[in-house]
């Protein structure tokens, strides 16, 4: 058990990037196109999400903002246009590979294991980090205990960080619906991601939980560096979080900027204000 | 004790220690069902491939011996005096594990997504598959299987359960299979591991979160390709030791792979996707069957043993279909 750990060393997420700068480009999109057999979900979306930045992907309901986040991270593989993250290009990528190459995400609809602790939960974010075979592990002795231990001891940390630690026990299907986002943001970041995508995060919550959860985005943002692409409904949050926005309507990209630029965009304000398309 | 009781608690025993043979089996079911939601037809099979892999690696059994033999017209049988068993049984783990590998990369990588009627279809075709290719590569005759556990009826138990019955009753002590409880002591220490391994490492946890949620799975980065190996890993040494248990008992034959489908009413008591239901489910149908075989056996002219587990099975059906100790159905309106 030779973990130190000293109470005043700093604690960070963030993996080395693979030499992105601060400010340049983590991930391009580039002409983007997704169909499900004759209906588009996408067409022709480019933008780019850079390092640091908390990018916002606005849109009506059914503009394709998800299916772009399932398309960044590899349940979707688009039938034209390319994705290229930290530098490398690629078109088709699995769910496991994204997740490998530091993507984490949350979902919309919460897919957390109901059947599982917290702890656990949490725990599995790590598991592209864990890398002792199933033989030590079987044994459950040298390596595989060691890092065991060490992942468990920074999975704590984010516990402490996500304020749940009066929870850590509790199998996640007992929990009410905003802590349960929390442990599966709290998740997410056990993979120390490079990039975050949050499907989301603030739905179906209080005012109070919905304050809470801007507050964690921010602090993982500004702490650990940690860049950001989140969907989001309510206005209020998205113009305050985020860096840029890029807004989607009917799969089609309409507007992309600040968020005061997007605000004053005329097609955004059609697009929400529901103005004909003719 | 009168020797009526003394009976009531044989009879109670020996379905407990056939019930946790029924457990062993069921236990392969839950295993693959819970972490893919395919209904794996092909356990039986599969525990009679395996014991049939062990004799012939015991025995020093060329493979495909027969086939060989009438296309070169040669007579060649064995290639020596056999390994020895921890050796063979070892080996035959490799090839259990060569096996999911080969089924992943061939069967099922080609039908996700697919019903599970096609997974559960594709898993009947692999039973068939599996029981002539294990009758082509050792031969269908039946064999005796000996891996050096104890085995005929514990005298000292006998002398034991003696002295229970007053002096002058006509009793003889309670008969149990040496074999029976080195198969007790062996599925506890299975389904401890199992469940230790389960629940405190990294691939355990990987196991359990694919088993929960498919698509949450991905998203933490579990190669679902990955885990069904290792699952079906699993359920192979699972067979492996069912085989085993199976085999020392009533010898390797086709019949074997017949005992799956007393699994069947186990799953169906138990629950299908709980590893505990697994094997209180299976006890109860050992229990069940055994006391029904000798008590209401006589008043319909026996042979209760081959239909109760089903009725029992058919009653729970009825009146709690998740089993008992499955998942609750819910369905979403």
């Amino acid at each position: 058990m030779n973990v130190h750990v000293h109470p005043t060393q700093e604690f960070r997420f963030m993996r080395p990037d693979d030499g992105i700068e601060q400010g340049d480009p983590l991930l391009v999109v580039d002409n983007i196109s997704l169909s499900f057999g004759g209906v588009k979900a996408i067409t022709d979306i480019s933008f780019d999400i850079l390092k640091g930045e908390i990018r916002a992907i606005i849109g009506p309901n059914g503009a394709g903002k998800t299916s772009m986040l399932n398309v960044i991270n590899g349940f979707y593989h688009p039938q034209k246009g390319t994705i290229t993250f930290r530098g490398q290009k690629r078109s088709r990528m699995r769910p496991h590979e994204a997740a490998n190459h530091g993507i984490a995400r949350t979902f919309q609809n919460i897919a957390l294991f109901h059947g599982m602790s917290v702890l656990d939960n949490i725990m599995t974010g790590r598991i592209t980090l864990m890398k002792r075979n199933m033989l030590w592990q079987a044994l459950w002795r040298g390596p595989a205990e060691t890092e065991e231990i060490e992942n468990r001891e920074i999975v704590e940390r984010i516990i402490d960080f996500l304020e749940i630690e009066h929870i850590r026990k509790t199998p996640v299907g007992r929990l009410p619906y905003g802590l349960q986002k929390r442990v599966e943001l709290g998740r997410s970041l056990a993979a120390e991601p490079s990039l975050l995508l949050l499907d989301e995060p603030m739905a179906g919550m209080n005012l109070e939980e919905k304050e809470d959860m801007s507050r964690y985005i921010l602090d993982v943002n500004q702490q650990f560096g940690t860049t950001i692409a989140l969907i989001e409904h309510d206005m209020g949050v998205v113009m305050d979080l985020s860096d840029r926005v890029v807004v989607l309507d009917y799969g089609q990209k309409i507007g992309d900027g600040t968020p005061d630029a997007v605000r004053n965009n005329q097609d955004v304000i059609d697009a929400y204000l529901g103005v004909s398309h003719d | 004790m009168s020797p009526a009781f003394l009976n009531f608690i044989e009879i109670f025993i020996n379905g407990l220690m056939a019930g946790i043979m029924y457990s062993l089996v069921a236990l392969g079911f839950v295993l693959i069902f819970k972490a893919s939601g395919i209904f794996n037809f092909a356990q039986g099979v599969m525990a009679l491939f395996a014991a049939l892999t062990l004799v012939g690696l015991q025995t020093g059994q060329v493979p495909f011996s027969h086939l060989i033999n009438a296309i070169f017209d040669t007579d060649i049988h064995n290639w020596g005096p056999g390994l020895p068993t921890v050796l063979a049984i070892l080996l035959t783990m490799v090839v259990m594990i060569a096996l999911a590998w080969v089924l992943e990369k061939f069967v099922l990588n080609h039908l996700i997504n697919q019903e599970p009627i096609i997974l559960f279809m594709a898993t009947i075709g692999l039973a068939y598959f599996l029981e002539g290719f294990g009758d082509l590569m050792w031969g269908s005759d039946v064999k005796t299987l000996d891996v050096g556990l104890p085995s005929g009826g514990s005298f000292w138990w006998e002398d034991v359960t003696r002295a229970w019955a007053p002096e002058d009753a006509d009793y003889w002590g309670m008969y149990i299979d040496k074999l029976d409880i080195s198969a007790t002591i062996i599925a506890v220490v299975l389904v401890t591991a199992l469940s230790l391994f389960s629940q405190y490492t990294a691939t355990g946890r990987a196991l359990r979160a694919v088993a929960d949620d498919h698509q949450a799975a991905l998203s933490v980065g579990i190669s679902l390709r990955k885990i069904w190996v290792i699952v079906w890993s699993i359920a192979g040494f699972v067979a492996l030791v069912a085989g085993i248990m199976w085999g020392a008992k009533s010898g390797v034959q086709f019949s074997l792979s017949l005992i799956a489908l007393k699994a069947l009413p186990v799953l169906i008591l138990g629950g299908f996707t709980s590893i505990p239901g697994a094997i209180v489910g299976g006890l109860i149908i050992g229990v069940g069957e055994k006391l029904a075989e000798a008590y209401i056996g006589p008043m319909v002219g026996g042979a209760i043993e081959n239909w109760f587990a089903y009725v029992v099975a058919l009653a729970f059906l009825l009146f709690r279909p998740q089993g008992l100790f499955g998942d609750r159905i819910i369905e979403r309106i």
